[in-house]
């Protein structure tokens, strides 16, 4: 009984600091990827911790509103997005954790319709097309570590000697070009991006300003941690490892950003739904091969 | 028991006879409430058997079934539709033959045998089935004011749509296959009446598709029993629960469950039976709302779920879990091609069925419960968004989704009540996609059933959000009150709405107590019949030991949902000083709720928005030869399993 309530209190307490730490790593890693982009393009580039200069000046902004569904979708996007990290944190249902996360996607497609802004429009589009683009990806990754570990809890991943790269590195391909989508860099900064372009202005996030936008990039560092999270359950023991792994993946993710030019959304619907899917789909016939039906 | 058969057909010539509106109002609801009253009562008393004396029924039933055909025959000479004349022909013939060469004699004791599973679809049926017959009497007679029918014709919808209900139960409840057949064409007389309803050519048409493609399912039917009757040594075969239970030599009777199945494929309008569900959209929506949640189509998963045990183990299984899936898949694609609203909820019900119908060819405890919580909360969820389709339709007198731009503004109430019917749909907390977490992780067994799922719920999000994206549109304004529906609407609008959550979040000690049990029932076939069935004591052993939610926190999740969306909902307040219009590059004209800009030439246009719907690359046209090739192909492989194992 003891044990388990001092299990209890320590997996709250680590969701507590989870809570709290994500976004300011979230917040530092945007920061660092601010400065890195800088520099390979020849820039200084502002300060480290200017996401947290931009998000507070963002709070304490006016309220503008052009509709009220819109800000009941950007607190779902949030709450949706915090809702799978904690999943994350307490190893729990994989497969939940993707149909959460594509909760908060649908919110934000939501939130860009619930305007009647032609940008935002454009941006809801889009983004929904992302999800199309990147959501059979994670649910591939799902049933293929359902195929190798027989259960869906990330708890089960742990358990393992054998770090899940080993059978699944087609995945991790497709999983690292999933995580370009989800951090809406070139070549997929196609429905909103850090920087305006033009046809879009801030796409699916045109409408959002002030305290509201500053909700948005929360989540944001919200959904970076989530995703470098998953990318490293592929080297679970150590962890460390997974985490460099993550962290690599992270730099990657900036160099890809500075040397491609961004995309159609067309082409990344056909790039995932071919290459994307085949990866997924090879790995896991290869481990029913290896292993066996049932 | 007789009263959920036979009081909807007293129920519904009463109404036939009554021409006022109002005392045909109290019929119906009256009707309507002992239905759910005895379905509950019912569900209370568990599971029995009972075979009807004093009267002989058998005979009754053959000669209603010579009168259903006949009517066939005589729709399909009057209308020219060779089709269905052909498949009337198909099945008078064989089961003349059946009947006066082979001399049959049918004595399946006990005819019916009410177990747990058809307990759930006796709920389903009565209790969703009558709600939509409520909303019904309000929208047939708008329907009739907005059309300017002279003669009002609402007795007979009402009288079909009552009746409609009681074959169902009928369905569910029999267990002697002959009479099984007989509800089965009831239900397919029922449909083809309710379809043709409006009397446009079109309607008649696409009523004589429904006949034709459910008559060479009925076709099928009659084949299966006559071949089980010449095999297996008469009239005892011709049992639910003998053929569940394989107290038939296996390897013979694979062909007429292959067939059997193959009956259901069509009721589920599976593909490449598809065409008959989509051309019956063409009736009123209370028609569409009661084929699509609680009857017809559900009868043909029904057929297929509990035949799972007598194919437990074949290749027929595993063929019938990919076609399902492929459905499934299939359909979720070309859901996002289609631009008419009740078209999208058609394919999305074709792709849930093909979900269900995968998860009974899965063929696992665990994916046969998938299954049963499917067909509930899919009744549920889809009777709600047809009876939303019905009330918008009844407000912009349109099914196009592009009218329903910027419903929010115009009936917020409906459009609440439809966002949450579709986010009910595809999203967790909600039972659908509890559902579909089941059926994806009992889908390992079938790997290609579980990548087509995965493919096929992603589809799913695309076409749902898509949707529920036009009606959310808005222009910038404080007040929006809600707008008054008609009680005949709003009760059973709501009642379906907090059906949602109800089930939803009691859906953990609704298992425990009723689903497990039921599904214990459908895997286990052969227990009842070892325990003898007159005496249906369900001491069957539990296969389904484990809890069924796993790790799925279904209080937790609801609570963030509350989070997430309702306290946002409820407590964000805006004030007029916040309002501005939205980033038009500083073209705009007036006020914050205009929605006119200075286009070229400074000429003041409205902007105008769309949606998207990817005809070039997921348009019928486009999918539908590979699709239905494939389907086809799936299907000749499932009969040729039933042929091969001979």
């Amino acid at each position: 009984m003891r044990g388990d309530r001092y299990m209890m209190i320590k997996q709250f307490l680590f969701v507590l600091v989870t809570l709290v730490g994500a976004p300011i790593v979230g917040g530092l890693l945007f920061g660092i990827d601010r400065k890195i982009t800088a520099r390979m393009q020849g820039r200084y580039g502002p300060p480290i911790i200017q996401p947290f200069y931009d998000f507070f000046k963002l709070l304490g902004k006016e309220h503008i509103a052009v509709s009220k569904l819109q800000f009941v979708w950007i607190y779902g996007y949030l709450v949706f997005m915090i809702a799978s990290l904690i999943f994350l944190v307490m190893k729990s249902d994989f497969l939940l954790l993707v149909f959460l996360l594509g909760f908060a996607g649908v919110c934000l497609v939501l939130g860009g319709f619930s305007t009647k802004s032609p940008y935002a429009h454009f941006g809801a589009n889009r983004e929904l097309m992302q999800i199309l683009a990147y959501e059979p990806v994670l649910l591939l990754l799902a049933i293929a570590i359902y195929a190798q570990n027989g259960s869906f809890l990330i708890s089960e991943i742990f358990i393992q000697d054998k770090p899940l790269l080993f059978t699944l590195w087609p995945l991790f391909l497709a999983v690292l070009y999933v995580l370009t989508i989800k951090m809406r860099k070139s070549p997929f900064d196609i429905s909103t991006s850090h920087h305006g372009h033009q046809e879009i202005v801030k796409g699916v996030t045109t409408e959002y300003s002030g305290p509201y936008f500053a909700l948005f990039h929360l989540a944001e560092w919200y959904e970076i941690i989530l995703l470098l999270g998953i990318i490293s359950l592929f080297w679970t023991n150590p962890l460390w490892v997974g985490i460099l792994i993550a962290l690599a993946a992270f730099l990657l993710e900036l160099l890809i950003d500075n040397i491609t030019a961004r995309m159609t959304v067309g082409w990344m619907v056909r790039l995932s739904w071919s290459v994307g899917l085949i990866l997924g789909i090879i790995n896991i016939a290869y481990i029913y091969y290896t292993k066996g039906v049932s | 028991m007789a009263i959920a058969i036979l009081l909807p057909v007293a129920a519904g010539f009463l109404v036939l006879a009554v021409r006022n509106y109002y005392v045909r109002n109290i019929i119906v609801i009256a009707t309507a409430i002992v239905l759910i009253a005895n379905s509950i009562l019912l569900s209370l008393r568990g599971p029995f058997t009972y075979t009807p004396g004093g009267f002989d029924w058998g005979l009754l039933i053959t000669i209603l079934d010579y009168a259903i055909l006949i009517f066939y025959l005589y729709v399909g000479i009057s209308l020219r539709n060779w089709l269905v004349l052909i498949f009337a022909l198909t099945q008078i013939l064989p089961l003349a033959y059946f009947e006066f060469v082979m001399k049959a004699h049918i004595e399946v004791a006990p005819a019916f045998v009410v177990d747990h599973l058809a307990l759930v679809m006796t709920m389903v049926i009565s209790i969703i089935g009558s709600l939509i017959c409520i909303f019904a009497l309000r929208y047939m007679y708008d329907h009739e004011h907005h059309a300017n029918i002279e003669k009002s014709r609402q007795s007979r919808f009402l009288f079909w749509l009552v009746l409609f209900l009681g074959a169902m139960n009928g369905l569910v409840f029999a267990n002697n296959l002959v009479w099984l057949y007989f509800f089965w064409e009831v239900t397919t007389l029922c449909s083809f009446q309710l379809i043709s309803h409006d009397r446009t050519k079109e309607a008649i048409h696409n009523a004589a598709r429904a006949v034709w493609m459910n008559s060479t399912g009925g076709t099928a039917f009659i084949l299966a029993i006559i071949y089980l009757y010449a095999t297996q040594g008469g009239s005892s075969a011709l049992s639910v629960q003998s053929l569940i239970s394989g107290g038939i030599q296996s390897s013979v009777a694979v062909l007429p469950i292959a067939l059997l199945c193959y009956t259901g494929f069509t009721k589920a309008a599976q593909m490449p039976f598809q065409s008959w569900l989509l051309g019956a959209m063409v009736a009123p929506t209370p028609v569409s709302a009661l084929l699509h949640s609680s009857t017809m189509v559900k009868a043909g998963v029904y057929l297929v779920l509990r035949l799972a045990p007598a194919y437990a183990g074949t290749y027929l299984s595993v063929i019938i879990a990919i076609a399902g899936a492929f459905t499934f898949f299939a359909t979720s694609a070309l859901a996002i091609s289609q631009s008419t609203g009740k078209r999208v909820l058609a394919y999305s019900t074709i792709a849930n069925l093909g979900l269900i119908i995968a998860c009974a060819g899965i063929n696992t405890p665990l994916s046969i419960a998938a299954a049963i919580l499917l067909i509930i909360f899919h009744a549920i969820s889809k009777g709600l968004l047809f009876l939303c389709a019905g009330t918008i339709e009844h407000q912009i007198w349109s099914r196009d989704i592009e009218d329903m731009e910027g419903l929010a503004a115009k009936a917020p109430l409906t459009t609440l009540i439809t966002a949450v019917g579709i986010l009910s749909m595809f999203l967790p907390p909600f039972g659908m996609l509890l559902g579909k977490w089941i059926a994806l992780e009992a889908a390992y067994t079938v790997p290609l059933a579980a990548v087509l799922f995965v493919l096929a719920s992603t589809l799913t999000i695309v076409f749902w959000t898509k949707w529920l994206g036009r009606l959310l549109q808005v222009l910038p304004k404080i007040e929006r009150p809600f707008e008054k529906l008609s009680l005949s609407y709003s009760v059973p609008l709501w009642t379906l709405l907090a059906g949602i959550f109800v089930v939803g979040i009691g859906v953990g000690p609704i298992y425990q107590n009723f689903l497990r049990a039921a599904t214990n029932d459908v895997i286990s076939g052969n227990q009842i019949i070892a325990l003898g069935l007159n005496n249906l004591i369900l001491t069957t052993p539990s296969f389904m030991q484990r809890d069924i939610l796993g790790l799925f926190p279904v209080w937790p999740l609801y609570l963030i949902l509350i989070v997430a969306l309702l306290l946002p909902l409820l407590l964000i307040g805006l004030k007029p000083t916040e309002l501005r219009p939205v980033y038009m590059c500083g073209e705009q004209t007036g006020g914050t709720d205009t929605d006119e800009w200075l286009a070229e030439a400074d000429r003041k246009t409205k902007f105008q928005l769309g949606g998207y719907y990817y005809q070039s690359t997921l348009g019928e046209k486009r999918v539908n030869p590979w699709a239905n090739a494939i389907a086809i192909l799936l299907l000749v492989i499932m009969l040729g399993c039933g042929v091969i194992v001979i």
